[in-house]
């Protein structure tokens, strides 16, 4: 049913008649959209168990982000690939065509792969599963940012709730610099607007960093305020995804 | 697995489980001379199915369908095109089903599952050829502007009977689409119109309010399997791999036949084997409807 003359119409979305004023992000008292402080994360929800075809699963919910990440294996590998005699990791992570508020913008996050097998490398037990492979696979159903942060701490609950052997869960928060002010866990808007971010993302029990990622400009004053945000923020994460795998071995269990 | 004979040792419990991996076919069989499934189905009855409007807020129209294990999220965007010239009055629907990597182990990221463009080709046929669209619905300015819709159907986990379970999310998201008020401005071009707009409109509104699209008559349909002499409904994965005769029916809601599918398979479908499944669907479309009205009637309270 596409169009009759054989190659896509070119179509374009219907942008409002007013736009918004794009409110001065340069001043000192700058609003979250959402209403939360500099320093306050989303409310996290996450689900395991929300694919069935796949080994392990999990959907999180971070206010407008919403992710769902299956892992499948360990299984075979490819049989183009080299004898190894640890385990190999293998990502995906991809974005519907809905989940940016204009169709088809914002999904060339080719990075975002690359990034999350970096994340969760150091933190899987790859010597427990030789010669197999194990795929993650993320999809980003609606991107209201923070969207890698979020992929990887569900993809580490993934993981958990298939039963991969990890040293530790994997909790992964951003914050970004708006001017002076560092926001933890940004919406879109921030996003778009900031002058720096950093991404961390570690095992809070060990107080180990698997990756850390820096943008932009920034002071080493602001450099320790953004990493201890982050590394607090991470613990309580991580507190928040084992209660949810706590709750689902408990129900599994009745 | 759900066995209820607990006095059943461990061993022949293991037994069973590796009886299923390594005689699929003799374990279904076993189960069909009862005339149940393994998952406790009797051979005419399709799994629970729940449909939930709504499910993508940013979207104009959306869906999210189970049946059983079986998820499909739909979501449709409206962008504007310029229609062509032989149907100045008429817009498009542009129907595309996705399979993500996350939804089956068989997918590969970067190789579109087999089944993909099958499923894909067959809802745009089944929605178009059922009529229950009128693409006039969709002009808005003749000749200059009409819209696009954009209908994406993902599968978030693939557990047998997915056509079902795309066309149902599908019809759900296309009966839950809102068309935007929007206006053409000086330039030519359509913006959409926000509620709040104290100002005097120097644009003439093209649509003055959200409006639904008016559906006429639905298609509805049912995956049925066919083995010997047995007809079972709505497969699983594991069903579907093992017995390969697949047959779907699609049927409005007035009882017409929209389309009949056989894709080949071992089995030959004799004219009573149809009408036997024909029946069944008949059966479906009326389930299948009371639960969209009912999700259609959820939304209108809320």
């Amino acid at each position: 049913m596409a169009g009759k003359g054989g190659s896509a119409p070119a179509t374009y979305s219907p942008s409002p008649t007013t736009q918004k004023k794009k409110t001065s992000l340069f001043q000192e008292d700058w609003v979250r959209p959402d209403g939360r402080g500099f320093h306050q994360c989303r409310p996290a929800f996450f689900r395991t168990g929300a694919v069935n075809a796949a080994s392990g699963s999990a959907y999180a919910e971070f206010g407008n982000t919403k992710i769902i990440v299956s892992v499948f294996g360990p299984r075979e590998s490819k049989k183009a690939m080299m004898y190894s005699d640890i385990g190999r990791l293998n990502c995906n992570v991809s974005y519907t065509t809905f989940a940016s508020p204009v169709r088809g913008q914002g999904s060339d996050h080719k990075e975002y792969t690359a990034m999350l097998h970096k994340a969760l490398e150091g933190a899987i037990i790859l010597e427990s599963f030789p010669k197999t492979t194990v795929d993650v696979f993320a999809l980003v159903l609606e991107s209201g940012g923070s969207d890698l942060p979020v992929v990887i701490s569900c993809a580490s609950l993934a993981l958990a709730d298939a039963g991969i052997m990890m040293y530790d869960l994997v909790a992964s928060v951003s914050v970004s610099c708006l001017s002076k002010n560092l926001v933890i866990d940004p919406i879109f808007e921030e996003e778009n607007s900031q002058d720096g971010s950093l991404m961390i993302t570690c095992m809070p029990s060990r107080y180990e960093i698997t990756q850390l990622t820096f943008t932009g400009e920034w002071s080493t004053p602001k450099i320790d305020e953004g990493m201890q945000l982050c590394l607090d923020a991470c613990a309580k994460l991580a507190k928040i995804m084992r209660s949810c795998l706590k709750e689902a071995a408990s129900d599994s269990q009745e | 697995m759900g066995f209820p004979d607990a006095s059943k040792d461990l061993s022949s419990e293991m037994e069973v489980d590796a009886f299923r991996r390594l005689f699929p076919l003799k374990y279904f069989e076993r189960h069909l001379a009862e005339a149940i499934r393994p998952d406790g189905r009797p051979l005419g009855k399709a799994r629970d199915t729940t449909v939930v409007l709504g499910a993508v807020a940013s979207a104009n129209g959306s869906a999210l369908v189970k049946i059983g294990s079986t998820t499909m999220l739909t979501a449709i965007k409206m962008e504007v095109m310029t229609p062509s010239l032989e149907s100045p009055d008429e817009g498009c629907i542009a129907i595309d089903f996705h399979m993500p990597p996350i939804c089956s182990p068989i997918v590969r990221p970067g190789r579109p599952a087999e089944a993909a463009p099958v499923i894909s080709k067959q809802l745009s046929d089944t929605i178009s050829s059922s009529g229950s669209i009128d693409l006039k619905e969709l002009s808005l300015v003749t000749g200059k502007a009409a819209w696009m819709a954009y209908l994406d159907v993902y599968c978030l986990d693939a557990d047998g009977a997915l056509f079902d379970a795309a066309l149902l999310s599908a019809v759900a998201a296309l009966s839950h689409l809102q068309i935007p008020a929007v206006a053409m401005n000086d330039d030519g071009k359509i913006v959409l119109l926000s509620e709040d707009d104290g100002q005097k409109k120097a644009q003439e509104p093209v649509n003055k309010e959200k409006r639904n699209l008016t559906l006429r008559s639905i298609p509805f349909s049912l995956t049925c399997i066919l083995h010997k002499n047995y007809i079972l409904v709505d497969p699983t994965a594991e069903e579907e791999s093992i017995m390969e005769t697949v047959v779907t029916i699609a049927l409005d809601t007035s009882g017409q036949l929209v389309s009949l599918y056989k894709p080949g398979g071992p089995v030959l479908a004799f004219t009573s084997a149809i009408q036997d499944c024909v029946a069944l669907t008949r059966q479906r479309v009326k389930e299948l409807k009371g639960i969209l009205e009912e999700a259609n009637s959820t939304m209108q309270v809320e």
